[in-house]
């Protein structure tokens, strides 16, 4: 945490500045600051700073001015810096015992050998961020806005719990924003692009290219106002209405735009793609059957979106088109995510066995699909590597006038299973009651960042989230009120594997007991939030990096429990625990075991799961993989699941193979990135962290046929 | 050459074939259905490129899965799979496959045979009794000796497989003529000259491109088809000789 630079001192000019100076026989003293300026001594500064911004007294802030100038005039310095001073100011206060008052004076940033570092390297917490700089000014700023907000938005308790690795605040360098969130294309095409401080204006659009100019740009808005995914209700339907005028050769050309927008905006925030997410229906879903459709320049059509299940229907199988396509290299587009919903009504809607095997082609040749199973009445929106929002009574009610429909979750907070387990040393009552108690410290920090973002909501549109406070329909676009708080998990098959010995898959009884684990935390959650007021739901965290950062930690402070039980390459360092309620992603078991067990925990997590498939070079019959799909709505209660192929791009030649090789097959070159889902999107490779590598080398492929 | 009777401890046709290998969900094994596959041991043939060596060269150094604890994990997926693959090595050596077949249909599965072709009388009988609901048949080369020996890696009865395609071509029952293909092996001709071979009303045919993985001859080398060839001549093969009538689920 200790900075000593200002980010934009170049150490090259301070040095200059010091052998021009030591000519000198005077003992000016000047003080290089953070401001561009470079001022004379003056011993008030420090006594202004301390006063303005700690509770010192002014007598020991005069104190401690006085004993500083005498330290610096003891060195002989010719040339100091500001951020120098404050540190000098600092230990002082430290050693005067005013632990409070240094913490209120501390100063935030990074140690110029990091800066140096980063600038260089590729930081790969985030496998979507690529390396440019960009992206190192957005790690930059993470930073400070992480030390930010572990010293200053969230108790010291909560911060250490982050820091130890008992939990994980996701996001902690994007403090100042709400986690992820969900809408209607509806809210542009009524009020057409009309953002706070825009240097224009745009009237609702009146054609259907207009229209996804429009929202790639509000896609980018929110990239820059939410940490994560940006996903797009029943987007095939409410494009619908602008199609009619098109030819089929129109609507595929404007499915190929919106493929190729979504996946080209690597422009944005840190170089960023935005992490954004399709969601498609096949029929039109019962609550958007009566609603009056708008059209062409924000106007009603006179029709309700049950008349355009046609348009809507021509429009999905043309984005599946240019799915199963891929880019110009063959590769599969990473972004949009395109979740299609099977539900109760897609099984009667004409037409759907030709689209389920459509989507299952895309899903076997190109992997993209997302297969979404919505059973009984349920109706969910999903985004994010596996998030999804239920439909609650009152959303069925916005859903009359669709462009109220938004959703986000504040924040996303992951609770290290396998450690607890090390700490109950098998005892059953010891580990529910550290579980709750981890549970109590994540709904403490949730409610934290709800004050923080509340602050800075308060502050209306002259504030900094003044797009969130935007309010063309009547309330603000980020409804505070009703925010969901997640709380995940990482590593309930290590922690059976410690308290029971066994992993998950190994027996009835062990996942009778991971139920149980899961169970509690939902119960704990739901009391949780009839106290607090607060909507805390599970999810099953992503924890792309977590998982790898939770493992790592354990081994380093729980080494003779941890290595028993970490998943991956110990030598290699690729080390990781299970992605929250998965089984081990090596264990033998057929794809249907894996969906049906792995399913058996999806109902108590509200907020959303999948199942991963990997495939590997294996190219399934889309017939077949259309039979899985109905049997695993049928016959389970699986929430979501994904098939994940993997393929070899060759930077050389440029051609897209299947498979993960060392080297082309087409021209042999060695010069080739794999690409393959890292969790929930595809994503390179050579763009991953070392634990999600350990466990790319484990996951099986449906492939091991001798293998019992 | 490996005698039907080796394979087995028991030479009664009453006993089950020793199973090998067992793989409860493949989609890639039955064109547009879910399948489980049992895999049994042995085989007549040597084709440098086979990928299930062990199968072929050591059936009896790999474990035996029981035939109760199959049937047990089949049951168990009755809703999901929509047959058993019966493959190896080649289940037609194995005396016991008939009766495997019966009480595998006894519990209610479709069979699809995965066969080489060389042992038509088995083919006919099992054929005849109704027991297979699919057959997958490699056709490994045009059916010219030399060339058709050098795939198989053994001598070949060329006639016995000629028998089995018509047993197959004059059944009423779906299957399939494959081909493993390699530029060691075979020129573009011979695969233009194998797809001749067949009706092309009433069967369906497949090219695999070779995998250069762990192969039965170590020595057969890494050569394939430039995986762009090998759509050309796949969709030319497609084109050429699409089946009329395609089974739709």
């Amino acid at each position: 945490m200790g900075v000593v630079m200002p980010l934009n001192a170049g150490t090259a000019q301070t040095r200059t500045q010091q052998v021009v100076n030591e000519d000198s026989t005077d003992i000016a003293l000047f003080v290089r600051s953070s401001q561009d300026d470079m001022l004379g001594w003056n011993r008030q500064r420090i006594v202004d700073a301390l006063l303005r911004e700690t509770f010192v007294d002014r007598d020991t802030a005069e104190k401690i001015s006085r004993d500083i100038e005498v330290t610096i005039q003891a060195g002989r310095v010719k040339t100091i810096t500001g951020p120098l001073i404050r540190e000098m100011v600092n230990a002082k206060l430290l050693e005067m015992g005013l632990e409070e008052a240094r913490r209120m004076h501390t100063r935030l940033g990074v140690p110029l050998y990091d800066v140096d570092q980063l600038l260089v390297q590729h930081n790969k917490e985030n496998a979507n961020v690529p390396h440019g700089p960009e992206a190192t000014n957005l790690t930059l700023a993470e930073g400070i806005k992480k030390e930010y907000a572990l010293l200053q938005v969230f108790t010291p308790d909560v911060a250490d719990a982050h820091l130890s690795g008992d939990l994980h605040l996701h996001d902690l360098g994007f403090i100042d924003r709400p986690y992820c969130s969900g809408q209607s294309l509806e809210y542009i095409k009524k009020f057409g692009l009309n953002l706070p401080h825009a240097l224009s204006m745009a009237k609702p659009a009146k054609h259907a290219e207009v229209l996804l100019a429009h929202m790639v740009k509000f896609a980018a808005s929110l990239q820059s106002h939410f940490a994560g995914a940006i996903g797009w209700d029943a987007i095939n339907l409410f494009y619908a209405p602008y199609l009619e005028e098109l030819s089929d050769d129109g609507v595929r050309q404007l499915a190929q735009m919106m493929i190729y927008e979504f996946s080209q905006q690597a422009v944005a925030r840190g170089g960023q793609a935005i992490f954004s997410d399709v969601n498609i229906y096949w029929e039109v879903p019962k609550h958007f059957v009566d609603v009056p459709a708008i059209g062409p320049g924000g106007l009603y059509t006179g029709k309700t979106y049950g008349e355009y299940e046609k348009q809507a229907q021509r429009f999905a199988w043309a984005l599946f088109e240019v799915y199963k396509e891929g880019d110009a290299a063959g590769r599969p587009f990473f972004f949009p995510k395109p979740l299609v919903h099977i539900t109760e009504k897609f099984f009667k809607t004409d037409g759907h066995m030709d689209f389920l095997h459509h989507i299952c082609e895309v899903a076997s040749v190109k992997g993209n699909t997302y297969f979404v199973f919505d059973r009984g009445d349920t109706a969910k929106i999903s985004e994010c590597c596996r998030l999804s929002f239920k439909l609650e009574a009152s959303d069925l009610e916005d859903a009359k006038q669709p462009w109220k429909m938004r959703y986000s979750a504040l924040q996303n907070i992951t609770i290290n299973l396998p450690r607890l387990a090390f700490r109950a040393k098998g005892d059953d009552t010891k580990l529910f009651a550290l579980l709750t108690e981890k549970i109590q410290l994540a709904a403490k920090a949730h409610g934290q960042k709800k004050k923080f973002i509340e602050r800075l909501m308060s502050l209306g549109k002259g504030g900094p989230l003044s797009l969130l406070a935007m309010d063309l329909d009547g309330e603000p676009y980020l409804k505070l009120h009703r925010c969901s708080y997640l709380i995940g998990m990482v590593g309930l098959n290590e922690l059976i594997r410690v308290h029971l010995g066994q992993e998950l898959h190994d027996s009835d009884a062990s996942i009778k007991f991971g139920l149980k684990v899961i169970a509690h935390m939902n119960i704990v959650c739901n009391k949780l939030a009839e106290t607090l007021g607060m909507k805390f739901v599970l999810e099953q965290t992503p924890a792309e990096s977590t998982a790898f950062r939770f493992a790592k930690l354990d081994l380093a402070h729980f080494s003779k429990e941890a290595e028993k039980v970490v998943q991956g390459n110990r030598e290699k360092g690729e080390v990781y625990y299970s992605n929250s309620t998965l089984f081990n992603v090596g264990a033998t078991m057929s794809p249907i075991a894996r969906v049906e067990k792995e399913g058996l925990f999806h109902p108590l997590i509200e907020a959303g799961s999948i199942t991963h498939l990997w495939l590997g070079e294996a190219q399934p019959d889309k017939e077949a993989l259309a039979t899985f799909i109905i049997n695993v709505f049928k016959h389970t209660q699986n929430d979501q699941i994904a098939f994940s192929p993997e393929f070899t791009a060759c930077l050389a030649c440029g051609k897209t193979s299947r498979g993960l090789s060392d080297a082309c097959p087409y021209c042999h070159s060695k010069d080739v990135d794999g690409i393959t889902r890292i969790t929930g999107y595809f994503t390179k490779i050579s763009s991953w962290n070392k634990g999600k590598l350990g466990e790319l080398h484990d996951r099986y492929r449906n492939n091991d046929r001798f293998n019992n | 050459m490996l005698t039907p009777q080796a394979l087995s401890s028991c030479s009664d046709m009453a006993c089950l074939p020793p199973i090998k290998g067992f793989l409860e969900t493949s989609f890639i094994d039955w064109p547009g259905k879910l399948c489980a596959i049992l895999f049994l041991g042995g085989c007549n043939f040597r084709c440098p490129f086979c990928h299930n060596h062990p199968l072929v060269l050591a059936p009896e150094k790999m474990e035996d899965i029981p035939f109760t604890e199959i049937l047990y994990r089949l049951a168990e997926r009755k809703n999901w799979l929509a047959g058993v693959c019966i493959s190896g090595g080649e289940p037609t050596l194995s005396p016991g496959l008939p009766n495997l077949i019966t009480q595998l249909k006894a519990e209610g599965w479709a069979i699809k045979l995965d066969t080489n072709g060389s042992r038509p009388e088995v083919l006919e009988r099992l054929l005849a009794d109704k027991l297979l609901d699919m057959v997958a048949m490699d056709v490994k080369a045009p059916l010219v000796q030399e060339k058709y020996e050098r795939c198989a890696g053994s001598q070949v009865d060329l006639a016995a497989i000629q028998k089995s395609i018509d047993l197959l071509q004059h059944s009423l029952i779906p299957h399939e003529f494959r081909m493993t293909i390699a530029p060691a092996l075979h020129t573009e001709e011979d695969i233009l000259v194998w797809g001749q071979q067949f009706d092309h009303s009433r069967s369906r045919l497949t090219l695999q491109n070779f995998n250069p993985r762990t192969t039965l001859d170590v020595e057969f080398g890494k050569e394939h088809f430039d995986p762009e060839i090998f759509s050309r001549l796949s969709a030319m093969i497609n084109i050429k000789y699409r089946p009329v009538t395609r089974k739709v689920l």
